[in-house]
């Protein structure tokens, strides 16, 4: 936060003495109390909260006794949880990847000179636009092996003889989540590097051009790190918030068949309805470290905004 | 950007586009299209194109299903969490960009890391903590919990677009005798007109489109949200797909209808990374 406060402060009225300035600081904090206490009770508090229920036995009307590590042993021997961890792993690396890919793909078509690009760019943001519970269900109903129009285009053209389970069989359903989280997911990479790109200078492009300068080399040298700091914020962000997206999974496969597609929010989810809440903290908080460092990353590249 | 497209690059181009745009919209056709038919056609007649169009979808979904009272729990919900959000941000904001005080710094990190942390991190220590206040199965503890979302972010786009307003029209109020709060309430907030009619959208869609802490703090249909009332069609042994479609579309319409309206500022407001995924 210092950064950019720091500039707005140095647009600040200049008016000395002591008991102005006091007043100020009061001023200032008072009008920051309700928002600063609401997340002291409503983050901060919880985040702690969670740390200390994921070291005790606690259940639903039982406050629980603490058990030290008793929890994540229990994890760590259990297959659902390492399931949890591989799956969570593929799913944020490859739709981070398709993001990242496509996303840099289409912006850079989009800032070819085409016809309509206010247009286009409308477009681009429907799926993003769209509720994300919406979006999951919807794409439940194009996987359904019966009504789900894949399996009637596929069976239409005889490419495959029977209908195929898209969320059902233990190949197929790690795929058709990360395809739908992707649809649903990379408007906002697209839109993002767009208005990047804007921002690099033409002059560049055009000395580039003079000096004889081909279009890879073009992307590399100007286009690249002109974007370089978006990409990074971008990718930080949407991995903290893939990460822990509850939606998708909940809503295609409920982290099914067999644990092939259960992520951490929604073994959380569960272990929260089975009331033993000492194993569902414990579930959330062992996502804890990962997130933190990003998190951390992403608060110092924010502030530098 | 820089030279004019050859006629063949013209044509990949422009045939990526068709190929992307049919990725796009394929999927809300479908949704559509289906939200339109009965059962037995979805099942007996498979076909892409809307055959036997119907509204009976729509018809059963508000006069059987009582798809009104989650769309009334919803606009109670996100109407409320959005107007207490932004007015309590909108003065942190202020604090935050204009003011200088102790623990300013402290204030604004716990802001931005509150910003960061997703509700599937925090929504096991909360359903114990509302359980205790007894707010469980009520709105009332619905909103006090979306303040953790909603909160967060219109402080941290408030802030941005209070920072793009020059100071020099509240310091010449302030010189005329206008005190602070004067300067923010009769300059600053009216100047900051569309960026708080952005700052609703982004946190009144937020709160519409949630999911998750609904189904943890609504257990009782009549206090279900759109996104929970929606989620429960799917749960059935037989998927009434035409039904289900139907509350979808009607649950799509309002926020996306919102966000066109708001398009400029959610493109400024996106690619200042500024909207949860």
């Amino acid at each position: 936060m210092a950064e950019p406060i720091k500039l707005a402060g140095g647009a600040r009225i200049r008016r000395r003495g002591m008991s102005l300035s006091q007043s100020e600081g009061l001023l200032g904090m008072a009008l920051v109390a309700p928002v600063v206490i609401c997340l002291l009770i409503l983050v901060a508090y919880p985040f702690v909260f969670a740390i200390w229920i994921s070291f005790t036995d606690r259940q639903i009307g039982a406050e629980g006794s603490f058990i030290g590590l008793g929890n994540y042993a229990y994890l760590a021997g259990l297959p659902s949880f390492r399931a949890t961890i591989v799956n969570t792993l593929v799913l944020v690396l490859s739709v981070q990847s398709l993001k990242l890919v496509f996303g840099l793909g289409i912006a850079l078509l989009l800032n070819q000179p085409i016809r309509g690009r206010r247009g286009w760019r409308g477009l681009i943001l429907l799926p993003w636009a769209m509720p994300a519970f919406v979006a999951y269900i919807t794409w439940r109903l194009l996987y359904a092996p019966q009504g789900g129009a894949f399996n009637m285009i596929l069976i239409g053209l005889n490419l495959i003889p029977s209908h195929a389970d898209f969320l059902s069989s233990r190949e197929l359903a790690m795929p058709s989540v990360i395809l739908a989280t992707f649809w649903r997911g990379f408007p906002f990479w697209v839109i993002s590097f767009l208005a990047a790109l804007q921002t690099v200078p033409q002059e560049m492009y055009e000395a580039a051009a003079i000096d004889g300068a081909n279009a890879i080399q073009r992307f590399r040298h100007i286009t690249l790190p002109g974007i370089r700091h978006v990409i990074l914020v971008v990718t930080l962000l949407s991995t903290i918030w893939t990460t822990n997206s509850f939606e998708n999974v909940w809503l295609l496969t409920q982290g099914g068949p067999s644990d092939a597609t259960m992520t951490f929010p929604v073994l959380a989810y569960f272990g929260l309805q089975s009331l033993r809440i000492g194993e569902a903290a414990a579930v959330s908080v062992a996502m804890l470290p990962v997130f933190a460092m990003l998190a951390l990353i992403a608060v110092k590249m924010l502030q530098r905004d | 950007m820089l030279t004019r497209l050859t006629p063949p690059q013209k044509f990949a181009a422009y045939g990526l586009l068709v190929l992307l745009a049919l990725f796009i919209l394929f999927p809300i056709y479908y949704m559509l299209v289906i939200s339109l038919k009965t059962p037995r056609d979805i099942y007996r007649l498979p076909s892409l194109l809307p055959v036997n169009p119907t509204l009976n979808n729509y018809v059963q979904l508000f006069v059987n299903q009582d798809f009104l009272t989650p769309i009334r729990n919803s606009l109670i919900v996100a109407g409320a969490s959005t107007l207490i959000s932004v007015f309590i941000s909108s003065l942190a904001a202020y604090s935050l960009v204009r003011l200088k005080y102790l623990m300013r710094d402290w204030a604004g990190r716990l802001i931005l890391f509150s910003y960061l942390t997703p509700s599937s991190l925090l929504f096991i220590p909360l359903a114990v903590i509302i359980a205790r206040l007894q707010l469980g199965n009520t709105l009332h503890g619905l909103i006090f919990v979306y303040l953790t979302f909603a909160a967060p972010l219109s402080t941290w786009l408030l802030m941005g677009f209070f920072r793009s307003i020059p100071a020099d029209l509240e310091e010449q109020a302030m010189v005329d005798g206008a005190t602070r709060l004067g300067a923010l309430f009769r300059i600053l907030l009216p100047l900051a007109a569309p960026g708080l009619v952005a700052v609703s959208v982004f946190t009144f869609t937020g709160a519409w489109n949630e999911l998750l802490l609904a189904l943890i703090f609504t257990t009782s249909p009549s206090n279900w949200t759109v996104p929970v009332a929606v989620q429960y069609l799917i749960t059935g042994d037989v998927f009434r797909w035409g039904l289900i479609m139907a509350g979808s579309v009607a649950a799509a319409i309002p926020v996306m209808t919102l966000y066109y309206l708001a398009q400029r500022f959610v493109v400024q407001g996106l690619s200042a990374g500024a909207v949860k995924a």
